[in-house]
């Protein structure tokens, strides 16, 4: 049983259609997902990375069964997802996370009290069991307050207690740094961690590359509903040609210029952002002919300008595999 | 994997917790006492007024119709409302991530409305014995008791499948969706404004509350033709009605998750 993959996605697409108005009806067509294959196995922590609008969500529903897929297959704990959802459903976990989601007028304590009993957790059990995630997350002294008061932090950490508290095989973490401050993100981050000793296998979205390099030994790369890369972190650092990168300074830069740096041996791509009055060009490196001096050599006559060289980013490998998908 | 023991779903347990946190809901939210405790007074006082100096039954009259108007507002609005919260709150696609079929925590929602249904019939039956000056004359008053919680579990099987239209779709789309709403529950007339000719209205039989109150007349006021078939057959058309409503929520239920799960906005609102 143990070689069966926790969660085995195959060709999954999901078209959402919505009609607008009332007497003018407008219809829209969303192809949230478009053919999307995934294996993660069993106790890890999966990176589902994206940017927003991706299909994250989507695909996250999907598996946790509160979505039908439009066509594929999509297997967790080699049950499927649509076929067999009651049996699931007391397997695995989901955190959506935000603002929404809880009953804010009950207390802590209340709302897992509710959700306890939806899953059965028997009466003798359920209160030492709430304690022990509440424990867990740290929520204890704040348990019997009404979640109106909490911070947007401290209902994440409800949502990760709720989603936990009946032992999940399988945990879906939607965006569960999103919104947070960046002290309650690591906590977060560090809580997150902590869930895959209990052996439970974690699927993880974000659309932060560091978070995903953080926490997940293995990333895929969402973009515009297709899994566009996915790879061990080390597999993706060399996905992107060299490990070498230069960036251009000035205030401002000729099209006839970028050209002429795109020219040189070894550019693979220019990308051109404007920083208030600055423009800084970053050229991707395939081979280590081209130098920082080459470059400055390329643009004469700005008095201002810098041109450093700096090892590639994940957050670069990142954006050349979502751009790349873009164009 | 499988081998994890896994705790039973106990329904029992689901719809108490449900019945459990609409309490607490209530207890948190006081502009619920308008609809449950103010309404029933000005229904008790409008029909005792309307009622006045009609027979001898008068009393019973006002309580009986005063009461029912409170009540259907109630058990209906009431538990269509609260599943509208939950889509509001986001706690719909939890709840129904969970391993509990919804309609259990549909069925601890519409007891709580009828618990606080009931209290809206005790505030109408004070109101009415207040502007009276003396109580109504009941020649059974335990089997009215008894009656009167039949009727409102009568009320609760409506209540069930009112909810179900509330979970297919969110409010805004509400009126557009009823027609087709109506289709999955094979009458087509549920949710017309039945309040005042209800036990003069034949399509009212489909509904399950207008058996068990013709049964009711039946017992508190001697001397009622009502539909004219009798208290027995009327108990017995307001079992079968209602079992009827429990057996089409049942399948309803599911045929409007797959609906939703397929559509993909449980959590709009
Ligand atoms: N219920 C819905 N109805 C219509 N479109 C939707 C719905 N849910 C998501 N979408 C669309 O599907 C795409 C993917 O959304 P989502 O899965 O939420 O992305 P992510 O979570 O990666 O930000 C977006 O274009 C979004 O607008
Ligand atoms: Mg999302």
């Amino acid at each position: 049983m143990t070689d069966v993959p926790a969660i085995e996605v195959r060709g999954i697409t999901r078209v959402f259609e919505s009609r607008k108005g009332f007497l003018f009806r407008e219809h829209t067509r969303t192809e949230a997902l478009r053919g999307v294959d995934l294996t993660v196995r069993s106790g890890s922590i999966y990176g589902l990375l994206g940017p927003n609008g991706a299909g994250k969500t989507t695909l996250v529903k999907i598996l946790s069964t509160l979505l039908l897929p439009t066509s594929g297959t999509a297997r967790v704990l080699g049950h499927d997802v649509v076929e067999d959802s009651d049996w699931l459903r007391p397997r695995i976990g989901l955190v959506l996370g935000g603002e929404r989601g809880l009953y804010n007028r009950v207390s802590a304590r209340d709302n897992l009290r509710y959700f306890a009993d939806l899953y059965g957790l028997p009466g003798a059990e359920r209160e030492e069991r709430i304690t022990a995630v509440l424990e867990r997350v740290d929520l204890v002294s704040a348990a019997d307050r009404r979640v109106e008061e909490f911070s947007r932090g401290m209902k994440q950490k409800l949502h990760i207690a709720r989603g936990i508290l009946h032992r999940p095989q399988v945990l879906f973490l939607d965006e569960p740094t999103i919104g947070l401050d960046p002290k309650s993100a690591r906590e977060t981050r560090k809580l997150v961690r902590s869930l895959v000793s209990d052996g439970v296998t974690i699927l993880l979205t974000t659309h932060y590359m560091f978070e995903a390099e953080e926490l997940c030994p293995e990333i895929a790369v969402l973009s515009k509903g297709r899994i566009v890369a996915h790879d061990t972190v080390a597999g993706l650092r060399q996905l992107v040609g060299g490990d070498r990168t230069l960036e251009a300074e000035a205030y401002g830069f000729e099209d006839r210029e970028v050209e002429l740096l795109h020219r040189l041996p070894g550019v693979s791509k220019v990308v051109s952002e404007e920083y208030g009055p600055r423009t800084r060009l970053t050229l991707r490196l395939r081979s280590p002919e081209t130098t920082a001096s080459d470059v400055e050599a390329a643009l004469p006559g700005h008095s201002e300008l810098s041109v450093r060289e700096r090892r590639t980013s994940l957050e670069d490998v990142y954006l050349d595999l979502v751009e790349e998908e873009a164009r | 994997m499988s081998t994890v023991e896994l705790p039973r779903i106990s329904r029992t347990r689901a719809t108490s917790a449900s019945l459990r946190l609409s309490f607490l809901m209530f207890m948190a939210d006081p502009q619920w006492l308008i609809p449950s405790m103010i309404a029933p007074v000005v229904f008790g006082l409008v029909a005792f007024e309307l009622f006045r100096g009609s027979g001898p039954y008068f009393l019973t009259y006002a309580i009986l119709g005063a009461g029912m108007m409170s009540m259907w507002g109630q058990t209906l609005y009431g538990s269509g409302w609260a599943i509208g919260q939950d889509r509001e709150f986001g706690t719909l696609e939890p709840t129904v991530q969970s391993p509990t079929p919804y309609v259990y925590v549909v069925l601890g929602r519409v007891l709580w409305n009828v618990v606080s249904g009931l209290i809206g019939g005790a505030i109408v039956y004070l109101v009415v014995l207040a502007a009276a000056g003396s109580p109504p004359t009941v020649p059974d008053p335990i089997g009215f008791v008894v009656l009167f919680v039949f009727v409102m579990l009568t009320l609760a099987s409506v209540g069930i499948l009112f909810s179900a239209a509330w979970v297919y779709t969110r409010y805004s789309g509400f009126i557009q969706n009823v027609g087709e709403f109506a289709f999955y529950i094979g009458t087509g007339c549920m949710f017309p404004v039945v309040l005042l000719p209800f036990w003069t209205n034949p399509i009212a039989l489909v509904f399950p509350p207008t058996w068990a109150l013709d049964a009711l007349r039946y017992l508190a006021i001697p001397g009622y033709v009502g539909f004219g078939w009798g208290f027995w057959p009327d108990i017995a058309g307001a079992i079968l009605t209602t079992a009827i409503y429990v057996a089409i929520a049942g399948t309803v239920f599911k045929r409007v998750e797959l609906h939703v799960l397929s559509k993909g906005d449980l959590s709009d609102y």
